[in-house]
């Protein structure tokens, strides 16, 4: 059944130039695991009867159930272009007609965008499914952004197109003018993230990168495939013939004219030429002409068998389709027409990729996609193999080539080269390909392949890099869209399964790019998860799968920051326990774009500190001398919080240097108001008096001082508390929109966009919403719009709590910090800034 | 223990006396002032003092006051001493085996008798001394105070952690605390509503003398089922340093089928020990100052026990521990010590030991290398909570539950602060912890075994539950087996101090051919490394590359008294 074999993957895979890495991306139910099934059924992987039903890459039993793809999942492809004409158009040159597609499908809940961050790391292109009724929603938006960051070029199929037919009964004008804009508004999006080294990656039907088509149905066309199939049966141009089905191009089939209007008779050429074929199968199918149908049929060329001329209906509709535009062909042409191969991408991708110096040769090897240079692999995530426990490391070869029984360098998310934390060296015990539910031992995988590795899973928690070179610096560390603000307490019901829970955290966090579990100072086991789909998700996972042993959850609850309002208003002094040592210090706000700027990884402690400076002083207005003079981001030493040297001339600084930072790392992992974590503070060190012996100005003197330092300036800069904020987009019809205005303002929350969408009575809402609020947010929505509105939350910033300070228990914030400290088990009035703060 | 509150802001500094406090619960210093002479003799039981000196025939006798006590200290000397004599004196006129039944008269003859007796009459055969204060806290006999006047026993005022000693008796002397039996009896019926109650009737140790007439009270009452706790030396008891029904003798679970009635608060550590052994605990506060019938109030330790979980859970993958030694006097803490430091190694793991005397913040985070500290001391001093400590302090006891593999940690809120009971377990079932550990190895090899022909393979990292990261090294002593045997067969390739070698990527800092972790920390994580080093910190000023550096000088010399400059030795 399966039409080839791993051997001639195996030999595709040499061949760099005849590959194509690709994910598949959109907004969720726009039909990407229905639309992969095509391609996978064109493989001969699963029965073309199944496909469009199966969702053969929903291979979890909770996603075929719920419909909703949860985990990304991959499968390789073989596909050949048979046509030489074709052969032409593929932009960089190839040798053989065989080309081997590694396909990623993945989730288009936005919970489980991280899921799609991985996808996007390990391939080049992607296949952005739209659907025709719905548009371009919130989510396509947030994967297209992401696929431009990471440049991964863009293709687009408008999917769901026999909805468009069947159910809104569209005409022919009124369906081009609907993929019009749909096109209209994934450029617009393309064209916000515009890349300079990408360069125009906007899509447009006539060049080819727009299909149409129906996943359910399995059907699907490009401009292109009808214009070599006019260019034939006229004998003009393709090329010419492409750019005339699109756009402004009219016909007059009587005067046989092109016109650029529709005066004079003219008929849109895509509608004329395009869309007539498939209006007249539909309408001839659908209204049971069944005179016409075989008339139609050799008109198209297509030739039934005798069980499919016997269907009916929706069922013979979707028979013929298939035969006359099989979606695989269109897909197949597409992707490897328009996606570059990694040969072409790794070229100006390695940039992004490659956190060391650009002209290494672990740098030239990615550039060069080279299987001859040293190995370097990243590894995206981990997939939970039928081997309780373990896990396949899937990742990407962007150099050299790895084989079973090759001794490499693991090198973790916190790996420096030169130091030994987070490395490990290894022997990758088995190469496999991974095939969606199935996985295929091989060999060894060259430069440009995606892969699974056996080995592995015990070094790396999520991520890393695999290297055979000493010198190699890390590919740089996936930042993820999402954040897991949302938590839940997790514990066993029988004490004695302890051990199994822990286990099961452990695999847990491994199984997910996301998912955070932790055990919090007050001893409770902690799960995070993005939104409250992924965490039920998560915990489901957890009780019945990795665990296996009955648990118990808290609710749901959010964890908070701690930050300052303004300037300390004096400098804040402690004195060391002898009293010989004293550091003065304030705290003052950090501009939030720069706090941003550091959690997305863009400023961090590893960069040069005179780069770093520079970008400072230039876009956000720092001074260039203490832009220089950062000491550490806190807290675990990548947090959005500074420690800005501002001393003059104090002698023995150095020497105190790693105690004030162990004391910084302390203090913004544990705030003075309620011990949650510090954000958005900026401490600057105003002047240090020290005693002139070590020994009295040790870690033990300067540690809890410059912690107690750090809480007084923060206590006297207004501090306040910081929740989270999700970004909930909402789809509702005009009638239904009341409700959600009710919802939202008894949940504090506020819309701040509003828009229909032009051609139907949908509207779009845009709302922030603290995530606090949010939960059973989705079933309150539902049961106040009558089930019509559909929320993606997806959490965007961090807000001031409002209503006063937190010191004050009489306030909103102060009741927030009081219920979170009994909760800790702490006590619960604040400490006054007294207890920190020492008088001259 | 929590530091208290400070009622105003602190001039000058914060004190730091307050982070650390013995767990004595904070006396009222006021209350106890004004002891008449009377009392001094009852609250400090002479009587019985002298009785068991003169019986033992001990020559010098020193005494031991907490801190609170002191005051008294000169008072009870006196008494003592005067005591002493007129008990030998008793002697020399009527040697009969009846001395110590008249003295036994009571407080009051014995005040007159003493009265007529002076010091100096002859030469004081038995010798007392006051001990000042303790090193580490005053529950605990100072057993090194006391060898260095050759003491032949110690006298221990005050409330006790009764921890057995190693070289010398004792006699404690527990300065009974009055109590109002009227409010106790009422605060216990209304706890206690039905009368068929499993009750264990417990009390802090001053207040320990009023438990039989409360329990007579209450039988008296009607209450049929009640226990009162005898105060034992066995802090490895069910009930650390209390008698136990006679069932729960027999079967320990069954201590949880009675609830507890304990006057006055416990020290936490007891309570936490005590909370996963009995149903409920109610505590009968005595240091309420209100008139009004104080309430038992129900003890709830399940906040501080998940807190000490997190704590013992973040040191499950910390490389370095250091072992601070908390008492010099408990017996078998030399055995705890090595059984702890066996521990640590069989982890893989380095450990320090540390004498600091009373532990503060300060003094523990000198050591920012170590990553987590063990605590020997007595059971009630080993619990040391406090949220200024740099890294966390734990228990013997829970050491062993943080280096056990997160396969087998189970955690039923179970706890005990005695470490003999870490001790006993070690001696009762050697063979589980053979297993244990051949199962460990058993593990390691059947990871060594997939990976055939990789010797030099690292040891994959550990899940650290508390942040939920990996962290690599977190065993540096487990150096691969290969490697270990090539230096050891090869002796003579250890690197001489004199030769320079290539420090391979990624290898661990070794001393003397050993991994040292320590001397890892300081190459890796500190960026002062000593005088020079300033020119290699990576943040310079621009100014800094303008200046590199001031000529070498002859610093300053001598100790911190007087140091001396350069070669003038007037100027400090």
């Amino acid at each position: 059944m399966v039409n080839f074999t791993v051997e001639e993957i195996r030999g595709l895979m040499d061949q760099a130039a005849n590959i194509r890495n690709m994910s598949v991306i959109a907004h969720v139910d726009h039909g990407k695991s229905t639309l992969t099934d095509s391609l996978v059924q064109r493989a001969g992987i699963i029965s073309s009867a199944k496909a469009g039903e199966q969702r053969f890459t929903d291979t979890r039993p909770d996603e075929q159930e719920r419909g909703v793809t949860i985990k990304s999942t991959a499968i390789s492809l073989y596909a050949s272009l048979t046509d030489p004409e074709d052969m032409k158009d593929i932009p960089l040159k190839v040798e053989k007609n065989d080309f081997l597609i590694n396909l990623i499908d993945s989730p288009g809940h936005v919970d489980f965008s991280s899921e799609v961050t991985a996808a996007l790391r390990v391939t080049d292109g992607a296949l952005v499914v739209v659907d025709t009724v719905e548009g371009v929603c919130v989510q396509t938006e947030t994967v297209l952004r992401q696929a431009l960051g990471e440049r991964i070029k863009p293709v687009v199929i408008i999917n769901k197109v026999d909805r468009a037919l069947l159910e809104l009964q569209v005409s022919k004008e009124d369906l081009y003018q609907n993929f019009s804009r749909v096109i209209e508004s994934v450029n617009v999006v393309i064209a916000t993230y515009y890349d300079k080294v990408l360069g125009d990656v906007q899509v447009y039907p006539d060049k080819g990168t727009i299909a149409f088509g129906s996943g359910l149905h399995g059907w699907a066309f490009t401009v292109r495939q009808f214009a070599s199939r006019y260019a034939k049966k006229f004998g003009v141009d393709k090329n010419k013939m492409m750019s005339r089905l699109w756009g402004d191009n009219f016909f007059n089939p009587k005067t046989k004219k092109w016109t650029k209007t529709a005066e004079g008779g003219g008929e849109r050429a895509f509608n004329q030429f395009v869309l007539d074929p498939i209006f007249r199968i539909f309408g001839a199918v659908m209204n049971f002409k069944k005179d016409e149908i075989p008339k139609l049929l050799e008109k198209l060329e297509i030739k039934l068998t005798n069980d499919e001329k016997d269907l009916e209906g929706k069922q013979l509709l979707k028979a013929i389709m298939r035969k006359f535009l099989p979606a695989a062909d269109a897909l197949l042409e597409m992707m490897i027409l328009h996606l570059p191969s990694p040969v072409t991408a790794q070229k100006y991708r390695m940039e992004t990729l490659y956190e060391g110096p650009h002209d290494d040769e672990n740098a030239i090897g990615i550039r060069d996609c080279d299987p001859k240079g040293p190995l370097m692999l990243y590894v995206s995530k981990m997939v939970p193999t039928s081997d309780k426990g373990r896990f396949y490391a899937f990742g990407r070869v962007f150099s050299g080539t790895v084989r079973s029984g090759l001794k490499v360098r693991i090198q973790g998310p916190n790996y420096t080269p030169g130091k030994k934390e987070d490395l490990f060296v290894k022997a990758v015990q088995r190469t496999i390909l991974m095939m969606g539910r199935y996985v295929e031992p091989i060999e060894d995988v060259p430069a440009g392949n995606i892969l699974g590795l056996v080995g592995i899973d015990q070094f790396l928690l999520k991520s890393g890099t695999l290297t055979t070179s000493e010198t190699a610096h890390n590919l740089k560390v996936m930042k993820f869209s999402v954040s897991p603000v949302v938590q839940r307490s997790v514990e066993v019901k029988n004490a004695n399964d302890l051990p199994k829970l822990v286990e099961g955290l452990k695999r847990l966090s491994k199984s997910d790019p996301c998912v955070l579990t932790f055990i919090s100072d007050s001893g409770e086991h902690v799960v995070a998860g993005a939104g409250e789909l992924h965490l039920e998700i998560c915990l489901k996972d957890l009780e019945e799968d990795h665990a296996g042993v009955p648990l118990r959850f808290s609710d749901p609850v959010v964890q908070y920051r701690e930050t300052v309002g303004a300037k300390s208003s004096i400098t804040a002094l402690s004195k060391s326990p002898n009293k010989h040592n004293r550091l003065y210090m304030i705290a003052e706000p950090l501009a939030e774009e720069v706090c941003k700027e550091i959690e997305q990884g863009k400023i961090g402690p590893r960069d040069d500190f005179k780069v770093r400076a520079r970008i400072l002083a230039d876009e956000y207005g720092w001074d260039v001398t203490d832009a220089r003079k950062i000491w550490c981001f806190g807290p675990d030493t990548n947090g959005a919080n500074l420690l800005v040297d501002q001393t003059k001339a104090v002698q023995y600084l150095n020497e105190i240097k790693d105690s004030v930072v162990s004391g910084f790392q302390w203090a913004t992992k544990e705030g003075p108001v309620a011990e949650e974590p510090m954000r958005a503070i900026r401490f600057n060190v105003m002047d240090v008096t020290l005693h002139a012996d070590a020994i009295h100005r040790g870690g033990g003197q300067i540690i809890p001082t410059s912690r107690r330092v750090l809480y007084a300036a923060a206590l006297l800069a207004e501090p306040g508390l910081l929740e989270p904020v999700f970004l909930v987009e909402i789809q509702v019809p005009e009638q239904a929109m009341g409700g959600i205005y009710g919802v939202l303002t008894r949940r504090r929350g506020h819309v701040f966009e509003e828009a229909q969408r032009p051609g139907t009575p949908l509207f779009n809402i845009k709302a922030y919403l603290p995530v606090n609020e949010s939960f059973g947010f989705n079933a309150d929505l539902r049961s106040n719009t009558s089930g019509q509105a559909f929320p993606q939350s997806v959490f965007d910033h961090w807000q001031l709590l409002p209503g006063g300070s937190p010191l004050d228990p009489s306030t909103m914030p102060g009741k927030v910090v009081h219920d979170m400290r009994k909760r800790k088990g702490i006590k619960p009035e604040v400490p006054g800034v007294e207890n920190y703060y020492d008088k001259l | 223990m929590s530091a208290q509150p400070l009622e105003v802001a602190p001039v000058l500094s914060t004190p730091d006396t307050h982070i650390f406090e013995d767990p004595t619960p904070p006396v009222d210093i006021a209350s106890l002032a004004r002891l008449s002479n009377e009392q001094l003799l009852v609250v400090y039981e002479v009587e019985r003092t002298v009785r068991e000196i003169r019986a033992s025939k001990w020559r010098r006798i020193a005494l031991q006051f907490p801190d609170e006590m002191l005051m008294d200290a000169p008072r009870v000397f006196e008494a003592l001493a005067r005591g002493l004599s007129h008990a030998r004196n008793d002697r020399v006129s009527s040697p009969s085996p009846k001395s110590s039944h008249t003295n036994g008269d009571g407080a009051d003859g014995v005040s007159k008798s003493l009265e007529s007796v002076s010091l100096s009459e002859d030469g004081p055969q038995e010798k007392l001394f006051i001990l000042a204060d303790t090193s580490y806290g005053a529950c605990c006999v100072d057993e090194i105070a006391a060898e260095h006047v050759d003491a032949d026993v110690v006298v221990h005022y005050g409330r006790s952690c009764l921890s057995p000693t190693a070289r010398l008796p004792v006699i404690y002397v527990f300065t009974t605390r009055p109590l109002a039996l009227d409010l106790v009896f009422h605060a216990f019926k209304e706890t206690y509503q039905s009368q068929d109650e499993k009750v264990i009737l417990m009390a802090d140790i001053p207040y320990s003398n009023h438990i039989t007439p409360l329990l007579e009270r209450l039988r008296h009452d009607g209450y049929s089922n009640l226990f009162a706790a005898q105060i034992i030396h066995d802090p490895s008891s069910p009930l650390p340093n209390r008698s136990v029904p006679a069932d729960v003798k027999e079967k320990a679970e069954t201590l949880r089928d009675y609830q507890l009635f304990h006057i006055s608060d416990p020290p936490q550590s007891l309570l936490l020990t005590l909370s996963s052994r009995v149903g409920a605990i109610h505590i009968y506060p005595t240091d309420s100052k209100s008139a009004v019938s104080p309430k038992a109030l129900l003890a709830s330790s399940a906040a501080t026990l998940r807190r000490r979980y997190a704590l013992l859970t973040r040191l499950s993958t910390v490389s370095i521990f250091g072992i601070l030694i908390n008492t010099l006097s408990v017996k078998n803490y030399i055995h705890i010590l090595n059984r702890v430091k066996e521990q640590i190694a069989a982890a893989g793991k380095k450990s320090y030991t540390f004498v600091v005397g009373k532990v503060n913040a300060a003094k523990v985070a000198n050591f920012s290398e170590v990553g987590g500290w063990v605590v020997i001391g007595c059971w009630e001093s080993s619990l040391i909570e406090g949220k200024d400590f740099w890294k966390p302090i734990i228990t013997p006891f829970e050491l062993s539950l943080a280096l056990k593999g997160d396969a087998e940690r189970v955690w039923t809120g179970e706890w005990t602060g005695d470490f003999q009971a870490v001790l006993t377990e070690k001696e009762n079932a050697p063979a589980i912890s053979d297993d244990h550990a051949a199962e460990e190895n058993g593990g390691e090899e059947r990871l060594q075994d997939s990976d055939i022909g990789s010797e030099e393979e690292s040891a994959p990292p550990e899940f650290d539950l508390r942040t939920g990261r990996y962290v690599s090294h977190s065993r540096p002593m487990q150096a691969p087996p290969s490697r270990s045997t090539k230096k050891a067969s090869d002796p003579g390739r250890q690197p001489a101090s004199s030769s320079l070698m290539r420090r391979a990527n990624g290898d661990l800092a070794q001393v003397g051919g050993v991994v040292s972790p320590a001397a890892e920390f300081l190459r890796n994580k500190r960026t002062w490394q000593g005088l020079g080093s300033d020119f290699e910190i990576a943040y310079d000023e621009p100014s800094s590359t303008d200046t590199p550096g001031a000529l070498m000088e002859l610093g300053r010399s001598g100790i911190a008294r007087g140091y001396a400059v350069g070669g003038d030795r007037s100027k400090t």
